[in-house]
């Protein structure tokens, strides 16, 4: 089929034109081994072999911890002014792409979120193709969730096969033209088939709160959070507020959260409406498996295999959930 | 509005109606929806600059001049520095919230509204909505129980309501204290008891419940003796709302989140999920 296609030592080449465009992101191995979404500066070469990274691209959208609201005597509470510069991610793997579109989901929708929708707009996703590790579970469960991206780096013999997939990623092409070359290849295909699956519409039964299987997980969990920490599509926030040391000014945070804490569910007086840990596993499940509010129906777990990976007890929620669930949809 | 944007707010009274319960009123710009387009049930998010936010019932209905009052246990963090705010503080808030009680449902149809402690403050809201257009509404009863005397919230009022023949009271303590004055209308008995020999209709009965978690399936059951279809039977839930625009996902109740497609959901939604009742 006709393609365009980069070779493989052509990439520095686009990673310098991509730099004057914004700044640039993509996985980067440390000396402690582990692979991080990180500055690609010049000379970093990308760890393309990486399956996935410790933390997903949400780090990029929803700050770990960040200032949503400033208070002052005099204007009251203000939305922060945030000058977002023109950002591009490199590297993102399907899943990756489909825990973006999650949050697009839950952060663009009818009121959209002030800081989130100023940098996701002047965000460019740059995909790349990739080979599904044991821990990787894209292929069991199709999502109904988009792997989309601006542009889609095919991974080909000595090189990748491009794809543009919106208007800023035909300027992206057009502006390398020099280092692409339009040619007949066989694309295999990729990871991107088992996203945009249709939506099923079965209905599922309430979970069943008496299996054993939660009691077991939950007895075995430590509590650590590692696995939501982790999870493209984990968005919980906590809000905080902070009082300026001049008594008259504040700020207001908001940081991730995490359901298996149980101070997720308190409420003032210490009521908790998931008292025990096989409660919150069980809120988990319900999140990844079944969705809530807007999004329920859409399954959230895009089968990156981190939670899987990260879990210092060995845990994975995952067969329970496809065993409720009746197997693939 | 602006939902992620607290309106500015002014504490205007504050008026102790327990030992830790407070009647807050609060004027703030008359036009914002937080102040002129709620509904009784629907919640705020109140700021305390410097010490956070909080989701609280509406206690009062729509006024002309832009004032919202809000009745608050001072239990938590927030809850608790309010404590100390004097009249001229400043406070924010956004809103309104989640759905509240289902007006268009309730005309024509006799209300059965049962309060247990500070859940008496977004019953309180729905019941000056129903004085406001009294003659849309049949019988109109209310069931009210603290742990104490001293805990009864806006008892002159109920009095007041009822020697009016606006609504049907009937009062429950927990215990009696040594040193209360005597209630006669109010019997001591816990909350459900109240349910015992009411006479409702019950193909014609709505019922409108908020108070603690621990009560709920007592009083579910007690509204089903009495006849009472799922569909009618709302009750009011609280979960840790913190954005409450269905984001921060604190809230989930089954695949409902809390500050959205409630806080008020009908027994007929709730039956079943786990935990949905506390």
């Amino acid at each position: 089929m006709a393609a365009t296609f980069i070779a493989t030592h052509n990439l520095e080449i686009l990673l310098d034109h991509l730099r004057q465009h914004g700044d640039l992101y993509g996985p980067v191995r440390g000396d402690d081994g582990a692979v991080r979404f990180a500055p690609l500066l010049p000379g970093t070469a990308p760890d393309l072999a990486a399956l996935r990274t410790l933390l997903p691209a949400k780090k990029y959208l929803l700050h770990p911890c960040e200032t949503i609201l400033n208070f002052t005597a005099d204007a009251g509470y203000q939305l922060p002014i945030e000058v977002v510069s023109p950002s591009i991610l490199f590297g993102l793997h399907p899943c990756d792409l489909a825990g973006i579109s999650y949050l697009d989901q839950l952060f663009l929708g009818d009121e959209p979120d002030p800081l989130y929708a100023a940098r996701r707009s002047s965000l460019t996703l740059i995909g790349i193709s990739c080979t599904p590790d044991d821990y990787c579970t894209c292929y069991r469960t199709p999502s109904p969730l988009a792997a989309q991206s601006d542009l889609f780096l095919q991974s080909v013999d000595g090189g990748f096969v491009v794809t543009s997939g919106s208007p800023r990623g035909d300027e992206l092409v057009e502006s390398v033209k020099n280092i692409l070359v339009e040619c007949d290849l066989s694309v295999p295909e990729d990871t991107r088939r088992f996203f945009c699956a249709p939506l099923s519409q079965r209905h599922l039964p309430e979970t069943d709160e008496t299996d054993p299987e939660w009691q077991e997980l939950a007895d075995g969990c430590l509590g650590c959070g590692a696995c939501s920490v982790c999870c493209p599509t984990c968005a919980c926030f906590d809000v905080l507020e902070f009082g300026g040391l001049d008594d008259v000014s504040a700020l207001r945070v908001r940081r991730w959260d995490n359901c298996l804490f149980k101070s997720h569910s308190q409420v003032a007086g210490g009521v908790s409406f998931c008292k025990d840990r096989a409660e919150r596993f069980r809120y988990r499940y319900r999140h990844k498996y079944r969705g809530f509010g807007a999004l329920e129906g859409v399954p959230a777990c895009v089968g990156c295999g981190r939670c899987r990976v990260v879990c210092p007890a060995g845990l994975d929620l995952r067969p329970l959930a496809e065993r409720l669930d009746g197997g693939a949809p | 509005m602006n939902s992620h944007l607290p309106v500015s707010a002014v504490i205007t009274s504050a008026e102790a109606l327990t030992k830790n319960t407070t009647l807050f009123t609060l004027l703030t710009d008359r036009n914002s929806a937080v102040a002129a387009a709620f509904l009784p049930g629907q919640f705020l998010q109140l700021s305390l600059p410097g010490v956070g936010e909080i989701p609280i019932s509406y206690c009062g209905y729509l006024s002309a001049d832009g004032s919202i009052e809000l009745c608050i246990s001072h239990v938590g963090r927030v809850s608790t520095a309010l404590k100390s705010a004097v009249p001229g503080a400043s406070a924010g808030v956004r809103g309104p919230f989640g759905n509240g009680f289902p007006l268009s449902m309730y005309t024509g149809k006799d209300l059965l509204l049962i309060a247990g402690g500070l859940g008496m403050a977004p019953l309180r809201s729905l019941l000056l909505a129903l004085r406001a257009e009294r003659h849309r509404y049949g019988r109109v009863t209310l069931l009210y129980g603290a742990r104490e005397a001293g805990a009864l919230l806006f008892l002159d009022e109920l009095r007041e309501m009822k020697k009016c023949g606006a609504i049907e009271l009937r009062l429950a303590v927990d215990r009696i204290e040594s040193d209360s004055e005597p209630l006669p209308d109010c019997r001591i008995a816990l909350l459900p008891a109240l349910m015992d020999q009411l006479e409702v209709d019950p193909a014609r009965t709505c019922a409108a419940i908020c108070g603690p978690p621990v009560v709920y399936p007592y009083l579910v059951a007690g509204a089903h003796t009495l006849g009472v279809a799922d569909e009618r039977i709302h009750l009011s839930l609280e979960r840790r709302m913190k954005c409450g625009i269905g984001r921060c996902g604190h809230c989930a109740v089954g695949g409902y989140l809390c500050c959205v497609d409630g806080p008020v959901f009908s027994y007929a939604e709730l039956a079943g999920i786990e935990g949905a009742l506390g």
